[in-house]
């Protein structure tokens, strides 16, 4: 519900607020999209407290690039339909990668 | 374009009609207004008497409006004149200055007609409440003219059957006052602050009701309207009735004393002081300046209010007014500010300076990367963010020094907003008042066109051809949404678009100097 209802502030601000400064984001994905994707991936809390280290380290004291979100915690979910497998339906790729870590990738084939 | 894109584009347009519409035609709207307003107010003032079971609090003060409002004393200076009634109230107090006069041109009245008075007493006991409502006041004067150093002194009495009531009041130029309650028998009373005159064009958001300030550095504010049960306070170091620029204060009360704020008919708040035979407060009824309530006595700045953001916006206007010793001048006070902020954010913006210089090795990269993800806007920021990554050189601000922006503009507009200080400010040329909309409307649009320049020199890259409309047309819609702010605030974000335009030339040169060099020392290497 609180997702949801953040989320779609999320859209508000992406199609709207996000002109005034827009195309000044150091980072892939940008710092919106970031917090999008930790809140539909990771817990609130989680998703909150990651969100606002990115945006504090959104300057020039840092070196930006490549960020992806990381999952929180993994676990397996079924697939009900098979044809939710194809390509265009998946949103997220989850990498492992160093540490350990779970990578949240956004596939750039996904059509939603 | 898909329904749900007309649909936003529809709100915008009409948004903006809406809001020019407005602002093109005012006058018509406003002499409207008047008329309704001088209805209502008559209206009120017919149905006043037969409503006065409803509350007896506020109907005991409201019927004393129709029995009498005859002047007893009229206390005359250089910057205000001041009227106290037969029944011991403050009845009007008009600033003399030209610079607080209301939108039609007439000197600011700082007592409202309708409504309670500053100084009104109430008795508990309903006989002598009557009598007081009846008997009026004597005094030793009736005329008083005030200056600099030698305030008006003024001993006022009302001798009922069995009850005595001295005022003995004195009246200084800088518009505060002492009061001195003495009544020959104990009774119980309360003592009213008085309401704010309800002023027409009230800012946006600019809060008015009463406070209270008491405890360890506690505000409580109840703004009109939304007054809701009666609420008691001890430990008070002031009370106010005020609105965006103006206050009614009484301080200096002892640490028993109890302060009350009750709500009237409408649900504005009411605050009265419970009173005893021996009583002795401070008061001060005029504009919330901040060098002069300073010099009055300190604790009366904490009735300047900038609502809930007050935390961000006194130290600024702090600042402000310390830049504003330096010029003498609010409107350089306000450029200065912006270059202040500007210099704080100094190191970030020099860091993405430096960085500017790797940026011609990356470029080609770049370049290369764009064409190739032409038609995936999604997949070339990725592709384009790797290379920054790789060779250690972003061009962009970040997230962060833009998101900061917000607060800053927010605390401005609330100073500009509740600070008396710029009425009739000028600065340069035709702005006159920095509090009020620029009646020419040319800092708007000079803030729209450097709106505009500005995104012109900076690079970007839209995903969505819908957002690249709304950006494009963005520029025209700040001009009109910034026509009816005050002149300062458009001033300051019309200054941070220069200082911002100055900062990408400046980056865009060194970058041109750096490739002329390059360029130099490879035909000098070509010559060996």
């Amino acid at each position: 519900m609180i997702k949801k209802l953040l989320l779609s502030l999320l859209t508000l601000y992406q199609k709207f607020f996000t002109l005034i400064g827009y195309g000044s984001c150091r980072y892939y994905p940008t710092c919106s999209e970031y917090a999008r994707w930790q809140f539909e991936e990771n817990p609130l809390h989680i998703a909150f407290y990651k969100s606002a280290l990115r945006i504090l380290s959104c300057n020039q004291l840092f070196p930006g690039g490549i960020d992806y979100p990381q999952k929180h915690r993994f676990c397996e979910k079924p697939v009900e339909k098979a044809e939710d497998l194809t390509i265009n339906k998946i949103k997220f790729w989850l990498v492992p990668s160093k540490n350990k870590k779970i990578s949240i990738i956004k596939n750039f084939r996904f059509k939603g | 374009m898909s329904a749900n894109q007309r649909l936003i584009l529809a709100v915008v347009l009409s948004f903006v009609f809406f809001v020019g519409y407005t602002t093109i035609f005012p006058p018509e709207q406003s002499k409207n207004d008047l008329n309704i307003t001088a209805q209502v107010q008559a209206k009120q003032a017919t149905t006043t008497l037969p409503d006065v079971t409803l509350n007896h609090d506020i109907s005991a003060d409201e019927q004393v409006e129709a029995i009498d409002t005859t002047k007893l004393v009229v206390l005359d200076s250089e910057k205000f004149s001041m009227t106290i009634d037969t029944l011991g109230r403050i009845s009007s107090k008009i600033l003399k200055d030209e610079k607080y006069n209301n939108n039609e041109n007439v000197h600011s009245q700082m007592v409202a007609q309708i409504g309670t008075k500053p100084l009104h007493m109430r008795f508990v006991d309903k006989a002598l409440n009557d009598e007081a409502l009846k008997v009026p006041y004597t005094t030793n004067v009736t005329k008083v003219s005030i200056s600099e150093g030698s305030p008006a002194v003024i001993t006022m009495q009302q001798k009922l059957s069995n009850e005595t009531i001295t005022k003995k009041m004195r009246v200084y130029a800088d518009g505060h006052y002492d009061l001195h309650i003495t009544l020959s028998r104990d009774a119980r009373y309360f003592l009213y602050l008085g309401q704010h005159v309800k002023r027409k064009g009230q800012m946006m958001m600019a809060v008015h009701g009463a406070m209270v300030y008491h405890g360890d550095d506690l505000t409580t504010i109840v703004a009109d309207e939304d007054a809701e049960s009666r609420q008691n306070f001890n430990d008070v170091h002031l009370t106010s009735s005020f609105d965006q620029y103006f206050a009614s204060i009484i301080y200096g009360l002892t640490p028993n004393t109890t302060v009350t704020i009750d709500r009237d008919r409408e649900g504005d708040p009411i605050v009265y002081i419970a009173g005893s035979k021996n009583f002795t407060l401070n008061g001060y009824i005029g504009p919330k300046e901040y060098k002069v309530l300073e010099s009055i006595d300190p604790v009366l700045t904490n009735s300047i209010e900038y609502g809930w953001f007050t935390f961000a916006s006194a130290p600024l206007f702090k600042v402000l007014s310390w830049l504003h010793g330096f010029f003498g001048n609010w409107g350089w006070a306000i450029i200065a500010l912006t270059l202040l902020i500007r210099m704080i954010l100094f190191p970030l913006t020099y860091k993405g300076m430096l960085s500017m210089q790797k940026m011609k090795e990356v470029a080609p990269k770049v370049k290369e990367m764009q064409a190739k993800h032409k038609g995936d806007p999604q997949r070339m920021n990725a592709a384009v963010m790797e290379i920054y990554k790789k060779e250690g050189a972003n061009p962009l601000g970040g997230c962060l020094p833009l998101l900061l922006q917000i607060p800053v503009f927010y605390a401005i507009y609330r100073v500009l907003l509740n600070s008396v200080e710029l009425q009739g400010a000028d600065w340069i040329l035709w702005v006159n008042d920095l509090s009020r909309m620029d009646p020419y409307y040319i800092l708007p649009i000079l803030m729209g066109a450097t709106m505009f320049y500005q995104q012109h020199i900076t690079p970007n890259n839209f995903t969505d051809p819908m957002q690249e409309k709304i950006f494009k047309y963005l520029p025209v819609i700040f001009t009109f949404f910034f026509i009816t702010f005050p002149s300062g605030l458009v001033l300051y974000w019309f200054v941070n678009n220069i200082f911002s335009i100055l900062q990408q030339f400046i980056v865009n040169k060194q970058f041109a100097a750096m490739k002329a060099l390059k360029a130099a020392n490879n035909t000098k290497e070509e010559g060996k």
